[in-house]
């Protein structure tokens, strides 16, 4: 590697500074406190960009501008909407639960946020460094149904609880193809630790090395995660034509604004956790073959900041979701359950078996 | 006193308080709610003694798996959203001093026993031990129990896609019915 | 066996169809520049914008180049007009052989009541009056929107006698 200042040596500086100032104990009190803001503000800009990048890609793809009045190329547009719903009252209707009402976004917002800590930002950089990084990033996403069902519930509305319903039963099965899939990376990594699956990349990402069920799994991971951000095509929750705006209809101001960021929050962890899983989170495109122009391709790659390939990576798989979202008709709900149950649960188990045929015999790279 | 102690506490008194007001509580969708965060505090209480995957798999087994269930089953009841009416009296004391004797019948067993510290060799939490022990069929290994529960869970999925199953003849039937009428 | 091999197909058609609609989109994304078709109004009001030649803006009484329309003020564009958007305020002049002629003094135009429905021009005789596909008609006062359509000093274009329509 080439000599630059990398993220352990920044952790490193920090930690003799406050070691300098104060006890071992208030240190570690204050490094975690730093560490949850850092993740959360740099989770925060990465939202800001992407509801930008959304409206500008949806755009796009309609043959419009997008935003384009508020600031160059419309910048600001997001912070003026963030003022906005600031701004905006919030309330709750009169015959709501009025606890349960005001408890749920927040809990659904808890829930996304908790899923950061296992997350490996950049080589030596994780918060939670755990063993079963992977495996308590799927135990917090299947909690992430609550908020919405408690929403749903204590709205007292129809819409909000049809919606809710519909989100439950859309998450709770399609947590099973995700699942699989993640087993298919898992068991080509043999770990469950997120560190130790990008590092198990460095010779080459998973969706190369691992033939293709690697592919597979990675198809239908992106697939099962899209279906669980209820975005579209698989927005039923909140299908706007038939359910006004689904679970989140009684809510207004900052609270549904919550909601909203919640959404996008989702978006950044499932697709961080794709590219963990298979590109390979922030290890740089590597090639797994023994020749001196793919060795010469390798070091030239690894010139690439790792920041950039962690970052480049997740808006790659955000893209796709957009991409999705703006080209595809919202599903029904007998279809949505039927690709579900009939098509991605199969397939993906099949996949997985033709995985494990895989590492056993060690015919991946 | 130190703060993983202190944590306990806490903790141990969330489980607690949310386990009674999921009892006490006469609204059905709140006493779920309650129930899921005594459930979680319980993953917390595995988390703060290092048990990392049994606290993922109580979070995804109880949390994402039953809670959600209960709660989707309390969607589909007729007027859940309304107060259910006060015990009736006699049952209250009955069920009280049953609910007390119990507890106490509880911890007298618990306070009794002698907990011995496990002399086993500590087996890392890793996803390969874990394999391993699963299907191990040496002494403390796992396969007996988790080939039984193989076998429930595949009896319990037959069984709920028989339920499920038309009959294609009954239903065309009926369409016919239908059309004539 | 057969319906696992319709399965796999079906799957492989499902996603080929969906390619299909990625790569338009994604066609569109890429050339954004040249397929776009949004008007960014203000921007181009005296550029680019187009507004198609069949949009009903506002009734116009085309006048030429001697100041001289085709309305005679026979009044049946205001007897047709089914909410009264046209008065027609003529006057007797006196000929220059002396004889009493009716002429149009004022054709008095409501756009603020006018419904655009075109029944006022299907209506006129003389094809003296038609639609502009103008837009930009918003004032701040509604007394602004009665119009006077005839400019002052404006005549009867005579039509061409027999002799001159031969030569």
């Amino acid at each position: 590697m080439i000599s630059m200042i990398e993220f352990t040596d920044i952790t490193a500086w920090i930690h003799s500074l406050l070691l300098s100032v104060m006890t071992p104990t208030w240190t570690y009190i204050v490094e975690l406190a730093l560490s949850g803001v850092t993740a959360l503000v740099v989770l925060l800009v990465c939202v800001i960009i992407m509801v930008y990048m959304e409206r500008k890609v949806a755009g796009f793809m309609q043959l419009r501008w997008g935003p384009n009045r508020v600031g160059p190329y419309g910048i600001f547009q997001v912070i003026a909407d963030v003022i906005k719903l600031l701004l905006k009252e919030s309330f709750s209707p009169n015959r709501a639960d009025k606890v349960m009402f005001n408890i749920a976004p927040a809990l659904a917002l808890c829930v996304s946020l908790m899923a950061l800590a296992p997350i490996s930002w950049a080589p030596g950089l994780t918060m939670w460094d755990t063993n079963i990084g992977i495996l308590f990033i799927t135990a917090i996403s299947s909690m992430g149904v609550i908020g919405i069902l408690m929403a749903g519930w204590s709205s007292n509305n129809k819409y909000s609880l049809i919606g809710a319903m519909r989100s439950g039963a859309q998450i709770v099965s399609y947590e099973l193809s995700a699942g699989l899939s993640i087993v298919t990376a898992v068991a080509l990594a043999g770990t469950l630790s997120t560190t130790g699956i990008i590092q198990s990349q460095a010779d080459g990402w998973w969706i190369l090395k691992g033939q293709i069920p690697a592919i597979i799994a990675f198809l239908i991971y992106v697939i099962a995660s899209t279906a669980e951000c209820n975005r579209a095509p698989f927005d039923l929750a909140e299908a706007e034509s038939e359910l006004t705006a689904g679970y989140h209809t009684e809510y207004a101001g900052m609270q549904f604004g919550i909601f909203y960021l919640n959404e996008y929050i989702n978006m950044a962890i499932v697709s961080i956790i794709a590219s963990t899983l298979f590109l390979g989170g922030w290890m740089p495109f590597h090639l797994p073959f023994d020749y001196p122009v793919v060795h010469t391709f390798n070091y030239i790659m690894d010139f690439i900041p790792t920041w950039m390939w962690f970052f480049g990576k997740m808006f790659l798989i955000i893209f796709f979701m957009m991409w999705f979202r703006w080209t595809f008709p919202r599903l029904r709900i007998d279809q949505l359950l039927k690709l579900e149950w009939k098509y991605l649960l199969p397939i993906s188990i099949v996949n997985l078996l033709f995985a494990a045929v895989i590492i056993v015999l060690h015919w991946h790279l | 006193m130190n703060a993983s102690t202190v944590i306990f506490y806490v903790l141990g008194s969330l489980v607690l308080v949310f386990g009674a007001m999921t009892v006490f509580s006469r609204r059905i969708f709140r006493a779920a709610v309650y129930l899921l965060f005594s459930l979680i505090s319980v993953a917390g209480i595995y988390l703060l003694w290092g048990m990392d995957f049994i606290a993922a798999l109580q979070i995804i087994i109880y949390v994402g798996g039953i809670v959600v269930l209960i709660i989707f089953s309390i969607f589909l009841t007729q007027r859940s959203g309304e107060k259910l009416p006060p015990p009736i009296q006699k049952r209250l004391v009955w069920s009280g001093i049953l609910a007390v004797s119990g507890l106490g019948l509880t911890s007298w067993i618990v306070y009794n026993y002698l907990f011995s510290a496990s002399t086993l060799p500590i087996v890392e939490p890793t996803v390969h031990n874990i394999g391993e022990q699963m299907l191990s069929y040496s002494k403390y290994g796992y396969v007996f129990p988790f080939e039984v529960i193989n076998i429930l869970l595949l009896a319990a999925l037959v069984g709920s896609i028989v339920i499920a199953m038309k009959k294609k003849e009954t239903k065309t039937t009926d369409e016919t019915t239908h059309i004539t009428k | 066996m057969k319906s696992l091999f319709n399965y796999i197909k079906e799957v492989v058609y499902a996603f080929v169809s969906l390619a299909k609609g990625l790569l338009l989109t994604l066609r569109y994304f890429v050339t954004i520049r040249k397929v776009n078709i949004t008007e960014e109004y203000p921007n181009n009001r005296t550029t680019t914008i187009s507004v198609k030649e069949r949009f009903y803006g506002e009734v116009v009484l085309p006048h030429d180049e001697n100041n001289e329309h085709k309305c005679t003020a026979c009044t049946l564009c205001q007897i047709a007009c089914p909410n009264n958007s046209i008065q027609i305020i003529s006057k007797q002049i006196e000929t220059e052989d002396g004889k009493k002629k009716r002429v149009l003094d004022k054709w008095v135009y409501h756009l603020d009541s006018c419904t655009l429905c075109y029944q006022c021009i299907d209506a006129c005789p003389q094809d003296a009056i038609e639609m502009k596909n103008s837009f930009e008609l918003s004032v701040y006062d509604r007394t602004k929107l009665i119009y006077q359509l005839n400019r002052p000093g404006s005549k009867l274009k005579e039509k061409p006698t027999v002799k001159e329509q031969q030569s």
